[in-house]
């Protein structure tokens, strides 16, 4: 069986060996050998990787076939197979990243316009929620390539704010 | 004996547990949105009071008084936030009978006045930071500005009476600043809040925020406790707090409670309250403290004190509220034993500048073992509303030393999970490493500093291992569903072993079509 892994902007191929001996499953990352066991939690799971303790919790991610894995210290958004599912489902561009309302709230400032060339974590809308302004910033570099919404407009969470490409 | 809890979140379940180990009924209430929440469930008795808006709910004293007389309630706890510092409050309670956990109306309302509370405190003869008399007159000459200037000494500060939130605050360096400072500050005072009038106060520079619990009965009785150090501040809120505080010595320890409980006598004071220090460390070594302000209810950070005495200080509050006397041992109260630190876990997310992140807490890891105690206030599956305080938890370690302490939180940030939605945590495991916080080298405005100066990049590093690991887990997860998919077509039926997930269900649909 073979798996796809995306994260981090990085794609790991992934083989699984199901009968590997005592339950443990031997699998391939980009073609390197490894030994995992194992067993589920009421999380996720309880692996030894060579003889190595890893505890993993797993949660839904945004979208199918996107999870969230929970490592000690970091969640990391992984997704699965996507660009089998991408294949499938004609999603949006490649790379087009969404900027949405994380909470409801009302756009105070806009802070870039269509055709702006923005950095990483450039501050691009300034939500107000909860009583306090808040920044919400570009997810990558890119150019802005939509703008969907106006100062002093009142947005619900999830709304689609800015579109960079 | 009822008690009927005025609050929610974590300090209301701290209330609710307290209850019971008193053999008392708790009371809890809640608005709409928190029909689920945790301190509904941890409270013996629950009514709804309205709307998720807090005016339509937990501050309506309507409402929480017809609850209190609907289930027979005597007493009313009113956790901190919401009416807990609200004079008019304590005397709706005391009009309908009812014992208002917490001082008198008056001590309220004297302790609530920012001016009264400093005349209060020079009074009982206690420091504050040297300042202006009261506010200059319109038509104050030159002359008298400048000398009162001299008097107070450079650097100060021009403060707007009705100031608040920067505005009409300015620092003056030397003596040739200060006339124009203080022409503009009173202008901008005038243009934003309609009063023109301002004071001048002396500038403390890298100043630490130093607390000192106290508790009072109704018989004489006031108990100063060892010191917080609550210097690690965002924007002027609280982050980390300890005890006790690594630059206090035990002859300011003493003076400072002596002072602490003058302002409480003082005051007819009775119930939990703090008072606030701003603590200046001299070059020489010299320590100069000055009383900020009386905050009259039980803080935020009150465990960090439990641990450190071992007092339970919400029993303390109950047992006075009945008219007992306290009978704590006064040196027990001021000598700390370890040291314990605090971490307020809040559900905003470090990496989007500290923006509040409501959601659904789809799972919990919560630290256990020796030293550790988690006063939380959510459980899994629950929606955290947007209408509040986003406090999912208070994080509180103990350890015979500050260093041990500072390892066991370290472990314990290690072991906590909050999955679902964004946390703090990423940024406590970072603010653990910084060696300003080994040292306990850092003063009120540090931590807004080195924010600054890291310019929004990322508390969490993924590093190439933790990219290893999360892809073998991804691939067991894949295989797991994939595996249960094939054996649900071949048994024809769902299985029923793994936890549910969307994603599995919409895969395990995918597999059956």
């Amino acid at each position: 069986m073979t798996f796809e892994i995306e994260l981090g902007g990085r794609l790991f191929k992934v083989a699984i060996d199901a009968a590997a001996s005592g339950g443990a499953l031997r699998m391939t990352i980009d073609g390197e050998p490894v030994t995992v066991d194992a067993r589920p939690t009421s999380a996720g799971y309880s692996l030894l990787v060579d003889g190595r303790v890893l505890d993993a919790a797993v949660t839904d991610g945004a979208a199918r076939g996107e999870i969230v894995v929970h490592l000690p210290n970091v969640s990391v958004p992984v997704s699965i197979d996507a660009s089998r599912r991408r294949g499938k489902a004609a999603r949006h561009a490649d790379g087009e990243q969404r900027i949405t309302a994380p909470m409801p709230g009302r756009i105070v400032r806009v802070l870039a316009k269509p055709g702006d060339a923005v950095e990483l974590r450039q501050p691009v809308i300034v939500i107000e929620a909860m009583k306090m302004e808040n920044e919400l910033r570009a997810p990558k570099a890119g150019t802005i390539k939509e703008v969907a919404v106006e100062p002093g407009a009142s947005v619900e969470a999830g709304r689609l704010l800015v579109v960079i490409e | 004996m009822k008690v009927l809890i005025a609050n929610r979140g974590e300090i209301a379940v701290r209330v609710a547990r307290a209850c019971r180990e008193l053999g008392l009924t708790s009371v809890a209430v809640y608005s709409d949105c928190d029909r689920e929440s945790l301190h509904v469930r941890a409270a013996d008795e629950a009514w709804p009071i309205g709307a998720p808006p807090a005016r339509e709910s937990y501050l309506d004293i309507g409402k929480l008084l017809g609850v209190a007389r609907k289930s027979g309630a005597t007493l009313v706890h009113p956790g901190y936030g919401f009416l807990a510092e609200n004079a008019a409050f304590s005397d709706a309670c005391a009009a309908a009978g009812l014992t208002f956990v917490g001082p008198s109306a008056a001590s309220i309302r004297l302790m609530g006045s920012k001016t009264a509370a400093r005349d209060a405190a020079i009074a009982a003869g206690v420091p504050v930071v040297p300042g202006t008399d009261g506010p200059f007159a319109a038509d104050a000459s030159d002359e008298h500005i400048l000398a009162e200037g001299d008097r107070i000494g450079f650097p100060l500060l021009v403060k707007a009476v009705a100031g608040g939130g920067g505005k009409g605050m300015r620092s003056v360096a030397s003596r040739d600043d200060l006339l124009a400072a203080v022409r503009t500050a009173g202008s901008e005072a005038a243009s934003a809040f309609g009063d023109a009038s301002v004071f001048l106060e002396r500038l403390v520079v890298r100043p630490r925020h130093v607390e000192v619990q106290l508790m009072a009965d109704s018989h004489g009785t006031v108990i100063p406790f060892v010191e917080r150090e609550c210097s690690i501040q965002r924007r002027h809120q609280k982050v980390v707090e300890e005890s006790p505080s690594t630059r206090v010595s035990e002859k300011t320890r003493r003076a400072m409670a002596e002072c602490a409980a003058a302002v409480a006598r003082s005051a007819n004071y009775t119930g939990a309250g703090t008072i606030e220090f701003l603590l200046d460390v001299a070059p020489d070594g010299q320590e100069h403290f000055y009383f900020l302000e009386m905050n009259t209810r039980l803080q935020v950070e009150h465990p960090v004190t439990e641990m450190v005495t071992g007092i339970d200080l919400v029993h303390c509050q109950l047992r006075v509220a009945m008219g007992e006397r306290l009978t704590i041992d006064p040196e027990r109260a001021l000598t700390p034993r370890g040291h314990a630190i605090e971490c307020r876990v809040i559900a905003e997310d470090p990496d989007q500048g500290f923006m509040p992140s409501p959601g659904r807490v789809l799972g919990l890891t919560v630290p256990h073992g020796p030293g550790v105690r988690d006063d939380g206030g959510v459980a899994e599956g629950f929606e955290i509303p947007i209408y509040y305080d986003s406090l999912i938890a208070k994080l509180v370690v103990w350890g015979e030393s500050r260093d041990v302490a500072i390892a066991r939180l370290r472990r314990a940030l290690s072991e906590y999970q909050v999955r679902g939605v964004r946390t703090t945590l990423p940024f406590f495991r970072w603010l653990t490493e910084q060696p300003e916080f080994a040292s306990a080298d850092f003063h009120t405005a540090w931590l807004d500093g080195v924010l600054a100066a890291r310019k929004g990049e990322p508390f969490t590093a993924v590093s190439d291992a933790d990219m290893r690991a999360a892809v073998i887990a991804a691939a067991v997860h894949a295989h797991a569903m994939a595996s249960r998919v094939s054996g649900d077509r071949r048994s024809g039926q769902a299985g029923a072993s793994a936890p549910a997930s969307k994603w599995q269900q919409a895969s395990r649909i995918e597999g059956l079509r």
